[in-house]
């Protein structure tokens, strides 16, 4: 294996707050003595990325997920640790570096919000040295894949959503950047509009072994684009790994359900299947939840059609969405300093915040 | 050469860019052109007055009529070259956190900023300095440059105002983002450029101990300078060390801009802006 593209080791950043007492006192006091405090964004966080891995860099509101992209790409000096971006280390050779990496944040623009779409690529061709020949090919392909090409002539102000954002990829990647940076690509667009940026992000990846750097809310983004995940929650890495073995470790669940052709007598509430109770969701509609490490879908499904006159039958595992938010919700209340800790038993596949689990 | 070139190619971009950013807001200046020529007539008539007063041939603070309404004149068409917003633009740009657009690039802040307010100017030559231009000339009786040699001195030294107005606005808008007021700082600083520049007073009607600090900073240059060249108040040796002078503040300035920028930069990079 070639050297990783991305090293982060032990990154820290913390910021200096001021904290302000509330009412008019409290406001009155700021004035002479405002009490000092430290926020720590980005907590001992590590990671390595090999060249043309494409990561999701997940995690809720406010979890320093951008922190820790702006201190990737230069923008911020972290407080302790170490990162090494195709050899560089970005804060400290900020212009030679950025030579090498694209950058989409997603609510903000990079193109000129006023003037034709093209004369925004003019200038970006200026800045990062691309022959014409390599401009005219690159952009005949960004037509055909994003088709932008009737989109050049007109202003930004005047392009959807969508437009804008297949504008801004394209334009990251003119210079062909071996790394590339999205902060939230598919924010605000629509179903046809994100399907569009995850086809292009994928060719892009594959045509030109670019290893990318995802973050983003939208679970979907993830389980069609990356291989792997980095979930991380109050600056620190709760998770890295396969999106599978995230759903294995956390909720490792089956849900089957099933129908009978009128409810059982008495329309009960549960109906007991063996060791397995089934939750009634409407008149002969149940549910029932398996744990995958105690038995298999398959064995309990053969123990329902045993016992009932089941006419429907459906398996459905829990949809990532749901894995990560009870990830997060195990893990504010860990942080909780009088909440007593939960139980292995509530909370199956529960991740210390101190440790990071592999799988 | 050639390296330098290439070094200079994006930066050639970054003023054509923004040239077509303001053209896309062409209608803004066409009434641009009228407040001009408005702030030229006021002072034109506010100037007969005084004149009038003192009778045929009076000069005041040294000037004819004629020359000091020549001196107003070339100042206000030189103000709709040289401004630019390059203050408040940059001041908005670190604030709102757009400079992260910015700082993933490999380009210099300084000189990209620079290259912008070049740009515009450039625009404002043709459609608005140009045309206000003609359009005093045709209605006062301005005055003709001394001669060829300060016709030519005088677009070197307005080419130096507006590299000056530049680094000093650069300067401006990295000071004016520790306030809590960036306008209330932007503000305070027109009023003190129009006064000292000379662009609303000759400089030779303030008091001798004034004009003796004034000669120490570069504000006159910015107006004064060029206005002095055009009516051949400065000639030879005199000119030469004025526009030397002048070339002496674009270099200082654009240094203590890169001073400011660096400190502005660390802030950024630790405080995340």
């Amino acid at each position: 294996m070639s050297d990783p593209a991305v090293r982060v080791r032990d990154l820290v950043k913390t910021f200096e707050v001021t904290k302000k007492a509330p009412g008019l006192s409290g406001a009155l006091k700021g004035l002479f003595r405002a009490e000092r405090g430290t926020l720590t964004a980005v907590d001992r966080v590590s990671f390595e990325l090999v060249r043309g891995e494409m990561v999701g860099y997940i995690g809720p509101n406010g979890a320093g997920k951008s922190t820790t992209i702006k201190m990737l790409t230069g923008i911020l000096t972290p407080t302790s640790g170490e990162v090494s971006c195709l050899g560089f280390v970005p804060w400290r050779e900020r212009r030679a570096y950025a030579r090498s990496i694209g950058v989409v944040f997603g609510q903000r623009t990079q193109l000129w919000w006023d003037i034709a779409v093209v004369e925004s690529f003019q200038l970006l061709r200026e800045i990062y040295g691309v022959s014409g020949a390599d401009y005219e090919r690159r952009m005949k392909v960004f037509d055909d894949l994003l088709e932008i090409g009737r989109l050049l002539s007109q202003p930004v102000r005047k392009l959807s959503l969508g437009e804008r954002m297949r504008c801004d990829l394209a334009a990251s990647l003119l210079h062909e950047p071996p790394l590339l940076f999205l902060d939230e690509p598919t924010i605000g667009l629509d179903v046809v509009a994100k399907a569009n940026v995850r086809a292009f992000l994928k060719e892009a990846n594959r045509r030109l072994s670019t290893t990318v750097i995802l973050t983003t809310h939208d679970l979907d983004d993830i389980e069609e684009l990356c291989e792997r995940v980095v979930l991380i929650d109050h600056g620190q890495v709760l998770w890295d790994g396969s999106l599978r073995g995230l759903r294995d470790e956390h909720l490792p669940e089956a849900r089957i359900r099933f129908d009978l052709p009128q409810p059982p007598p008495g329309d009960p509430q549960d109906l007991v299947i063996g060791p397995w109770t089934a939750g009634r969701l409407s008149p002969g509609r149940y549910l029932l939840a398996v744990d995958k490490r105690e038995a298999s879908s398959a064995d309990v499904i053969r123990e329902i059609v045993r016992g009932l006159p089941v006419l429907d039958l459906a398996v459905s595992e829990p949809d990532i969405e749901e894995v990560v938010s009870r990830i997060y919700r195990e893990n504010a209340a860990l942080r909780k300093p009088d909440a007593p800790p939960p139980s292995e038993g509530a909370a199956p596949g529960f991740v210390s915040h101190r440790g990071v689990r592999r799988g | 050469m050639t390296a330098l070139a290439a070094a200079a190619r994006p930066y050639l971009a970054f003023a054509r860019t923004s040239f077509l950013n303001i053209l896309a807001y062409r209608a803004r200046y066409f009434v641009g052109v009228l407040t001009y020529f408005f702030n030229a007539t006021v002072w034109y008539y506010i100037w007969r007055a005084l004149f009038h007063e003192k009778g045929e041939g009076a000069t005041l603070g040294g000037f004819t009529f004629p020359q000091m309404l020549t001196y107003v004149a070339t100042g206000w068409a030189l103000r709709s070259f040289y401004f630019n917003e390059v203050d408040r633009d940059i001041a908005s740009q670190v604030r709102e956190g757009r400079l992260a657009m910015t700082l993933v690039k490999p380009v210099d802040v300084q000189a990209m900023t620079l290259s912008q307010a070049l740009g515009e100017s450039a625009f404002r030559l043709v459609l608005f300095t140009l045309p206000i231009g003609l359009l005093l000339v045709v209605v006062y009786p301005v005055l003709p440059p001394a001669s060829p040699a300060a016709l030519a001195l005088y677009l070197l030294s307005g080419l130096l105002s507006a590299l000056l107005v530049g680094a000093i606005n650069f300067c401006v808008g990295l000071v004016a983002i520790r306030t809590t007021s960036i306008l209330g700082v932007l503000r305070a600083k027109y009023l003190v450029l129009e006064v000292l520049s000379g662009l609303l007073v000759p400089v030779a009607f303030f008091p001798e101990p004034v004009r003796k600090v004034l000669v120490w900073l570069p504000f006159l240059h910015m107006n004064d300078t060029p206005g002095r060249i055009w009516l051949g108040l400065a000639t030879g040796a005199d000119a030469a060390r004025a526009l030397g002078l002048q070339a002496a503040w674009v270099v200082a300035l654009l240094l203590l801009g890169r001073l400011l920028w660096k400190a502005t930069a660390r802030r950024i990079e630790v405080q995340g802006g």
